[in-house]
């Protein structure tokens, strides 16, 4: 799995230290430079077709929109990710909290009922009894 | 089914006022109260009349005095009780993220990209959400190109003009070090290293000297102007044959 990001990765840092080359050799252009530029150029369109060959291996990849959003804003997508697992935590708090809570009550009814119905109580334990408890 | 419900309101009819209202259909009227006999019909009735729940217990006398007693829904292992993050082992993870401070700007995640990267996309209309709304045609094979397409892309000599020049080429941030003399005293931060692509300007981090810093500079200069790549980038030097 991380082989094909490596692989990915390598051709587009070549990509696009290729691109940057030729942004140079364009920014004050020489004659003698043409051959350069051309040879640049061959060089940027056999990286894509390497990119290319490399999207076949990451079709199964799912990259979340919100990550987009992330980095059209120029903002480090690892903060998507940190909010995403604190959220996901305090989520769980609040469900932990909310059972715990729903717990007490249950175990207080079925004794403040046991005191008022005790023999009805009784006989729903042996009920319940038979199932398996939350 | 039906069946049931006209025994059980057929009979509240010969109890009630006539008319359709007495079934508890009819506007403001409350439905009448079932007789004590109707309990052990209404136990009888099948689940599937509008029970969302679990499903009831069949009648019987271990039931009673329970009336609609319903089977306690199955337990999962997995709820909101156990600490997820660790049960799918994102400890790690947790603590890489939410343990250590993350850095805001996008150049920090990706230091070796060059160009203005922490400007927002949309600006220069390179977002990565117009490539969803607009996607490009692909399909296409990439060929090389031949001669004939390769004479589209003759260029005139000279310089770019101001507008254009170093548009998407961040100068290495190493240049502006003379800038940021207090940062340097007390060690660079991380986010103020250059994004420069150059591997051998990446190995450089420390600058004590005034006089260190200038001579590096020269160095730099002069190993640009001989370099084939890099034919006076500043735009300030004079166009030399050094290529040659």
């Amino acid at each position: 799995m991380a082989e094909k990001f490596d692989n990915l990765e390598e051709h587009l840092e070549k990509f696009i230290e290729n691109i940057r080359q030729l942004g140079i050799i364009v920014s004050d252009f020489q004659p003698s430079s043409q051959a350069g530029l051309n040879q640049k150029l061959n060089l940027m369109i056999s990286g894509l077709q390497d990119i290319e060959k490399c999207r076949q291996q990451l079709h199964e990849i799912n990259v979340p929109l919100e990550v987009f959003e992330y980095i059209d804003q120029g903002r480090n997508p690892q903060l998507y990710t940190k909010e995403c697992l604190e959220r996901a935590l305090a989520r769980n708090e609040q469900v932990k909290g909310k059972i715990d809570t729903m717990t007490k009550f249950k175990s207080l009814l079925v004794s403040e009922l046991g005191k008022v119905f005790p023999e009805e109580m009784v006989k729903y334990k042996a009920i319940h009894g038979e199932d398996a408890p939350s | 089914m039906t069946e049931m419900f006209s025994t059980l309101f057929g009979q509240n009819e010969a109890q009630g006022p006539p008319g359709s209202s007495s079934l508890g259909f009819g506007p403001g009227k409350p439905p009448p109260p079932l007789p004590q006999n109707q309990a052990s019909m209404t136990g009888q009735m099948p689940p599937q009349l509008g029970d969302e729940g679990p499903a009831l217990r069949k009648p019987g006398a271990m039931n009673e005095p329970f009336y609609l007693l319903r089977e306690l829904p199955v337990g999962n292992e997995l709820t909101g009780n156990t600490n997820l993050i660790t049960h799918y082992n994102l400890e790690h993870a947790y603590n890489k993220f939410c343990g250590k401070k993350v850095k805001e700007k996008l150049s920090n995640f990706l230091p070796e990209l060059p160009g203005m990267i922490d400007c927002p996309g949309a600006q220069e209309g390179s977002s990565l959400r117009s490539l969803i709304d607009k996607p490009p045609v692909c399909g296409n094979s990439f060929s090389p190109l031949t001669g004939a397409l390769l004479t589209g892309f003759r260029l005139h000599t000279g310089p770019l003009p101001e507008q254009y020049r170093l548009m998407h080429i961040q100068p290495p941030k190493k240049k502006s070090k003379h800038k940021h003399k207090h940062h340097r005293q007390q060690d660079p931060l991380p986010q103020e290293t250059p994004s420069d692509t150059d591997p051998k300007k990446k190995k450089k981090k420390r600058d004590d000297d005034p006089d260190r810093k200038k001579k590096k500079k020269d160095k730099k200069k002069k190993k640009n102007r001989h370099s084939p790549d890099h034919p006076g980038l500043a735009g300030s030097q004079p166009n030399s044959n050094s290529l040659r």
